[in-house]
């Protein structure tokens, strides 16, 4: 596969794979915004017209007196006030959404009038790039506070999704510490997306309430226990038979128990558990990947950029902190080193060297012109003669020797 | 993309004109009107009420009819979505390798945003992963899914010995770009100069200069004997510690002095109009600084994250292909595919060894034999069996003990 070796072409369209959740997330939530609507008009639907044909026959047929008909059209017409509200409410934040929708298409937009990726422009584009993947992994690992602050520096509010993360946050805060209410909240928002795609996530919830109930060993707590299941687990017996099993075997164990699988259900951990199922399955809804979009910049860009020589055991002479006129490797860098230890280094197929190379007598490579210069700007070496920048040592000019690499 | 945009103004245009709300306006009104007929006269009950069956009626399937098209507008925009995404599905890796390493992540980032001069933000990020790991600490559960133990680590390297140092380094680079300060620049290149000089830079000498030239044009660019006596006498008092080394730079500014009123005609007239020259001085200082440290002068997070993009799309393509013929990654130390970055990416020299195609590594490294053609020394222990030989490359036969390792 002979490949250029550089190339500083730009194809925006390709280019946009760590951008998808950019548009998609809005646009999910637009779609909600939108079943949330359809709902509530359905509903206001249903009791308003049968409500309307109700009044009108029994005024034909005298059963109602005038008041009583009063009554019936007040009822409806504060239902439609209420569905007025509702209905302005949500096109309030359908509007948001898409605004914001707006910004972030322009945003992406701005790519495809780069022409190369050595612009200017590409830098600062690409900054503000990283801005957001940090942003999306800080938020991923609960660092909301870092995230907030870090967006409004930016100002990149418009271009990362704090809401959603930090709700989702809140949701896990509450199961870390043992607490189920506002993430059955959450699937009650959500029941009809859970149950299109088969998630459990309910179920867990559920069962976990009941093993709190089962765990007291009170005898009313588990009586209440029994009734919880009835209403809650027996219904998904077919989907989860072997956990309702489970769950009803559980009446006759305590906490301390070691049996499995019943200690496993009675163990803390599968708060921890559940927190995570939560984060996937929000995520899952929300077409949000489930790795930080910046692991993924990370686990390509390392690659790309590691060569054997990264974690080699002898200074590199081409780029090394010693020498001057070279940037240090951000492989070699301190902050990414020990990251990119496991990753595979970047495939070539053909060498690359300065210009005009020549080796010193102690096997170091360098452009010839490059030793030059530096030599020049070190006071201490006198004219004629040459210092290695790496390793400090000075040789004679004429010990320089040309070296052919093909 | 256009697509894109399309769909989404139409979306728009439909949101503004949408007139869900003032269907509900109207049946309300509706409504009202004949609540008012039936208080005014009960009589008219029946007849109003069966009046007003259908406009109801109506006006809620012009409501729906509405969300009707609402809908369809989200559904095509979807389309467009997919079409846009279509080859281009997220890279699904079934092992993240990166989240075992999160700890090393934080603390790039932490670097990052401390090389990037966001303190604020730095102190409230390594503060939330101090909260973090506080309360993951004291339940050490075997079923944790990163070890509690690796979080600690976090603290080595942006220790505030690191955070003074890049304060610092703001501190400098404020004082020269908002005040055309250089004072504390000099004095750091000065605290560093044996540092520097082994580096070969020539740092403190370019900010002495920049300095003289700031010196001579004064606040207003006025010419003004004071500013140049003022210049002068700061070259008879600095200029001396560089004299052996730059003296042909010295000479130029000295004569320069000659020109006086007219530097504008005069050969030196680059030197004292140079336009970015505080830029470039920045972007030296900034590279020495993080040089001495041991750090790249850009981010390598950012660096690195910009490299990933591009190289992202090609990473993609060989999944699918390798998906596609059921093969495997044949050398899992290297990436199957070459990757073509800017320039400005590469920073190390690359050796293929031209016999083998494989590229030289710490085992494997690159060998000069005599006649100054280099090749791998596996591929140079193939070549010769340990006997003379000819280099593959010219006519020269040598033996394989007379080559010589190289370091690029």
């Amino acid at each position: 596969m002979a490949a250029e070796l550089t190339s500083t072409k730009l194809n925006a369209e390709s280019h946009l794979i760590l951008d998808q959740p950019l548009l998609r997330l809005p646009h999910e939530l637009a779609r909600r915004n939108f079943k949330a609507v359809q709902r509530v008009v359905e509903r206001e639907k249903e009791y308003v017209l049968p409500a309307l044909k109700e009044a009108a026959n029994a005024s034909l047929s005298n059963t109602h007196t005038p008041d009583q008909t009063l009554a019936a059209l007040d009822a409806m017409i504060s239902r439609m006030q209420g569905l007025k509200r509702k209905m302005e409410s949500l096109q309030e934040e359908e509007r948001r959404i898409q605004t914001q929708s707006r910004k972030r298409i322009q945003h992406l937009e701005a790519l495809h009038n780069i022409p190369s990726l050595a612009d200017v422009k590409y830098d600062q584009w690409s900054r503000v790039r990283l801005d957001r993947l940090l942003v999306d992994h800080m938020l991923r690992s609960g660092f909301s506070e870092s995230a907030k602050q870090l967006a409004e520096e930016q100002d990149i509010e418009g271009l990362v999704d704090l809401g959603v993360f930090t709700q989702c946050q809140r949701i896990v805060e509450s199961l870390r510490r043992g607490d189920t209410k506002e993430a059955l909240q959450w699937c009650g928002e959500n029941k009809a997306a859970l149950k299109k795609s088969n998630h459990n996530l309910e179920f867990e919830l559920r069962l976990q309430q009941y093993i709190e109930l089962v765990r007291t060993q009170d005898r009313s707590k588990k009586l209440e226990a029994i009734l919880h299941a009835r209403k809650y687990l027996t219904p998904n017996h077919e989907s989860q038979n072997s956990e309702v099993m489970r769950a009803a075997g559980l009446l006759v164990f305590s906490q301390d128990t070691r049996a499995e699988p019943y200690k496993l259900l009675f163990s803390q951990d599968r708060w921890k558990i559940l927190s995570e199922l939560f984060i996937k399955t929000h995520h899952e809804l929300l077409s949000l990947p489930s790795q930080p979009l910046l692991h993924i910049a990370l686990s390509a860009g390392l690659s790309a950029l590691k060569t054997p020589l990264c974690h080699s055991a002898y200074t590199s002479s081409s780029s090394n902190s010693q020498s001057t006129s070279t940037s240090v490797c951000p492989i070699c860098s301190t902050e990414l080193n020990d990251l990119a230890r496991k990753m595979p280094y970047a495939h070539h197929s053909k060498s690359y060297v300065e210009g005009d190379a020549i080796v010193l007598p102690n096997g170091r490579v360098y452009g010839k012109a490059r030793l030059l210069e530096i030599s020049k700007n070190l006071g201490a070496v006198e004219a004629g003669k040459v210092k290695d920048p790496t390793t400090g040592e000075v040789f004679d000019e004429s010990e320089m020797k040309k070296v052919y690499i093909l | 993309m256009e697509l894109v945009q399309k769909e989404h103004d139409r979306l728009l245009k439909r949101l503004k004109a949408s007139h869900g709300i003032k269907n509900v306006d109207a049946t309300i009104d509706l409504l009202q009107s004949a609540r008012d007929t039936i208080a005014s006269d009960p009589n008219q009950a029946a007849i109003t009420l069966a009046k007003l069956q259908n406009p109801v009626k109506s006006s809620f399937d012009s409501i729906n009819d509405n969300l009707k098209e609402t809908h369809s507008g989200l559904n095509k925009y979807t389309k467009s979505l997919d079409k846009l995404f279509k080859d281009r599905p997220l890279p699904t890796t079934e092992h993240d390798a990166l989240s075992q390493q999160e700890n090393l992540i934080n603390r790039a980032i932490a670097m990052h945003l401390l090389r990037e001069g966001q303190f604020s933000v730095a102190a409230t990020f390594l503060a939330e992963i101090a909260d973090q790991k506080a309360m993951d600490n004291p339940d050490s559960t075997p079923l944790s899914p990163k070890p509690a133990t690796s979080l600690l680590d976090i603290d080595e390297v942006p220790s505030s010995e690191i955070r003074k140092q890049f304060a610092s380094m703001y501190y400098i680079l404020h004082e020269m770009k908002e005040k055309k300060n250089l004072l504390p620049a000099i004095e750091w290149s000065r605290e560093n100069r044996e540092a520097l000089e082994a580096r070969g830079s020539n740092l403190e000498f370019e900010l002495s200069r920049l300095q003289f030239v700031w010196l001579f044009h004064g606040e207003s660019h006025a010419q003004d004997v004071r500013n140049w006596q003022a210049a002068v006498s700061y070259a008879q008092r600095e200029f001396q510690a560089f004299m052996p080394r730059y003296l042909p730079e010295v000479q130029q500014l000295m004569g320069a002095m000659a020109f006086c009123p007219n530097l504008q005609g005069s050969p030196y007239s680059t030197i004292f109009n140079n336009p970015s020259a505080w830029d470039d001085v920045a972007q030296f200082f900034t590279r020495e600084f993080c040089s001495l440290l041991g750090l790249s002068a850009d981010s390598p997070l950012y660096v690195a994250a910009t490299a990933g993009a591009i190289a992202l799309p090609t990473l993609l393509k060989l999944q699918t292909i390798m998906k596609a013929k059921r093969t495997e990654w044949t050398s899992e130390n290297e990436l199957p595919v070459e990757i073509p970055l800017p320039p400005s990416y590469l920073f190390h020299s690359i050796f293929v060894c031209p016999v083998s195609k494989e590229q030289a590594t710490d085992e494997n490294p690159p060998m000069m034999m005599p006649c100054g053609h280099v090749i791998a020394e596996e591929s140079l222990h193939r070549l010769s069996k340990s006997n003379r030989f000819k280099c593959p490359y010219c006519p020269n036969e040598s033996h394989p003990k007379d080559a010589r390792k190289i370091f690029l």
